[in-house]
């Protein structure tokens, strides 16, 4: 029988240009921050878990730096290299084991100061052939996408993208962790200077520093260490093949694979009736009615009504991203995490501006590659009938 | 009290030697010989391009490898305003066509670049074809691109 498994606490860290602190120090505030509000000591934590990329980080094993600075020395830990949403689930499954009541995952990018993102990114594409053609990347791969969805569904216009984007700052300046820029004007996004056409360069999530730590409890222990516990009640991980010459990148088989199964697991049979709101990961704004059509939260096509209507606005039928996302601030790596963070705070009643009203189940969505070929799908919920 | 920040520029550099393996070695020696090679699955059927051993549907083995028409159409696109240099986005002067090609038989898109066409005369579904390097040496430079019909 599954043990149910509850996020028990949060801290995080204001996105910014550049973080005053190091990404270790950052570990270190936010490690100690986190228990102490829980009112306990590391030795509590049976298992750390890092989200993390050896690239951004600029080192290999790059978590053996800041094992002490979370408290993990002399205690068991692992790292996923992947969208720090997978650390969550790999708590998880640790937790179910039953040798680990408690976990503390962590993830800490410093993608707008330390590196060059767009290095890293152009290092995850196949080094024989994409690479040295230099025609596929992140940036050209989602203009592709966003060309298809709007061949495929006529009334979506370049003028739609920018209304996403616009949401996107919008919504995150009502987000006190965001980069808190002065949201740009439609028009500004939308005569913004062209990267790959239809996206533009303010259709691009901004990079930031950033990041956050979780505490994940076993339901016994989850009961003793909060009152608010938000319990993880499905989730699914899916990789589709690498090349996108061979996916449909509107449909996007593998995310759609990866909502089916978490909804099954979270006992979901309508998730556009039952999800409150969703915190889905895009690094263009072009992706958001994509992605969350293909997690069926909105019909087919409908991205252009979406956007006109308000239905995915903070107080619209179905909220997506109601903190701004990654238009808040794209810690690389870590943004999954943040969204994570965001989720829990809205089912806490702890999301202040940007609270949506009475949320009872949310979706969180990370994803890594080009054109989300990997992509998990996790479900939350305040708990209520079980 | 600390009030600035110290950095340390920390540069670093790998050298990796890929080997491409032998379906790429053949479709670069197709290259060479002006032809687009790609490779068929013997469990599904299908035809992908560049060739590869593996299918990414059926997880059939690809161990045929079939010259596919130069001649296909347009599925997608975009234009190219930018190219990278140290990780930045520098703005080209020239923006070009980057197309999403659909060869005849083939059923993965072969990405390339389009060109003597304006954008905005680009159109989805426009029949299209392979322009070559008058010496082709075997590298995917010999594909230049491909051309309106």
């Amino acid at each position: 029988m599954k043990r149910r498994v509850a996020i028990v606490g949060y801290k995080l860290i204001k996105n910014t240009k550049a973080s005053v602190w190091t990404r270790e120090r950052i570990y270190y505030e936010l490690s100690r921050a986190l228990l102490e509000e829980l009112e306990i000591t590391r030795d509590k934590v049976d298992t750390f878990i890092f989200g993390s990329n050896d690239f951004a980080d600029g080192r290999t094993i790059s978590e053996c730096y800041l094992i002490q600075r979370i408290g993990a020395h002399m205690k068991d830990e692992s790292k996923v290299e992947q969208e720090a949403l997978n650390a969550c689930v790999y708590a998880w499954m640790r937790i179910q084991s039953g040798e680990y009541d408690t976990a503390m995952i962590g993830m800490v990018s410093l993608a707008s100061s330390q590196f060059k993102p767009l290095l890293v990114q152009n290092h995850v594409l196949d080094p024989v052939y994409e690479r040295p053609r230099g025609l596929i990347n992140y940036y050209s791969a989602a203009a592709f996408q966003a060309r298809a969805y709007m061949e495929r569904f006529k009334n979506f216009t370049e003028s739609h993208i920018a209304r996403y984007a616009e949401k996107g700052y919008r919504n995150a300046l009502k987000n006190q962790y965001s980069l808190q820029v002065i949201p740009p004007s439609l028009e500004k996004i939308e005569n913004s200077e062209p990267i790959y056409l239809p996206i533009r360069e303010l259709e691009v999530a901004p990079y930031a520093d950033g990041g956050g730590v979780v505490l994940l409890a076993s339901e016994e222990k989850a009961k003793k260490l909060t009152k608010k516990p938000v319990w993880i009640d499905g989730f699914a991980s899916i990789e589709d093949t690498y090349w996108i010459g061979e996916r449909d990148l509107v449909k996007l088989d593998g995310l759609r694979e990866a909502g089916k199964r978490a909804y099954k697991m979270a006992g979901i049979k309508n998730p556009e009736k039952e999800i409150s709101f969703a915190e889905i990961q895009t690094f263009f704004a072009s992706e958001e009615p994509i992605i969350a059509e293909a997690l069926g939260l909105f019909d087919e096509g409908s991205g252009a009504e979406v956007i006109e209507k308000g239905l995915s606005e903070i107080n619209g039928k179905l909220p997506v991203n109601p903190s701004g996302g990654s238009f808040g601030g794209n810690p690389m790596g870590g943004t999954s995490l943040l969204g994570l963070i965001n989720a829990v705070k809205q089912l806490r009643g702890e999301a202040d501006d940007f609270q949506v009203k009475n949320p009872k189940r949310a979706l969180v969505h990370a994803q890594d590659g080009v054109c989300a070929q990997q992509n998990t799908v996790m479900i939350l919920s305040t708990g209520g009938e079980k | 009290m600390i009030h600035q920040t110290v950095e340390v520029v920390v540069p670093i550099s790998f050298m990796y030697k890929n080997r491409v393996g032998r379906y790429l070695q053949h479709y670069l020696n197709g290259l060479k010989e002006k032809k687009i090679l790609g490779s068929k699955c013997s469990g599904c059927g299908r035809v992908v391009v560049p060739p590869r051993s593996a299918c990414g549907r059926c997880y059939g083995v690809m161990d045929e490898l079939v010259e596919l028409p130069q001649e296909g159409k347009l599925v997608n696109w975009t234009v190219c305003y930018v190219k990278m240099e140290s990780g930045e986005f520098k703005r080209l002067e020239s923006p070009y066509v980057i197309g999403m090609i659909q060869l005849e038989g083939c059923d993965a898109l072969l990405s390339a670049k389009v060109l003597e066409v304006e954008p905005e005369n680009v159109k989805i579904g426009m029949k299209v074809k392979a322009i070559w390097k008058e010496e082709t040496t075997g590298d995917y430079t010999d594909l230049v691109g491909f051309v309106p019909l």
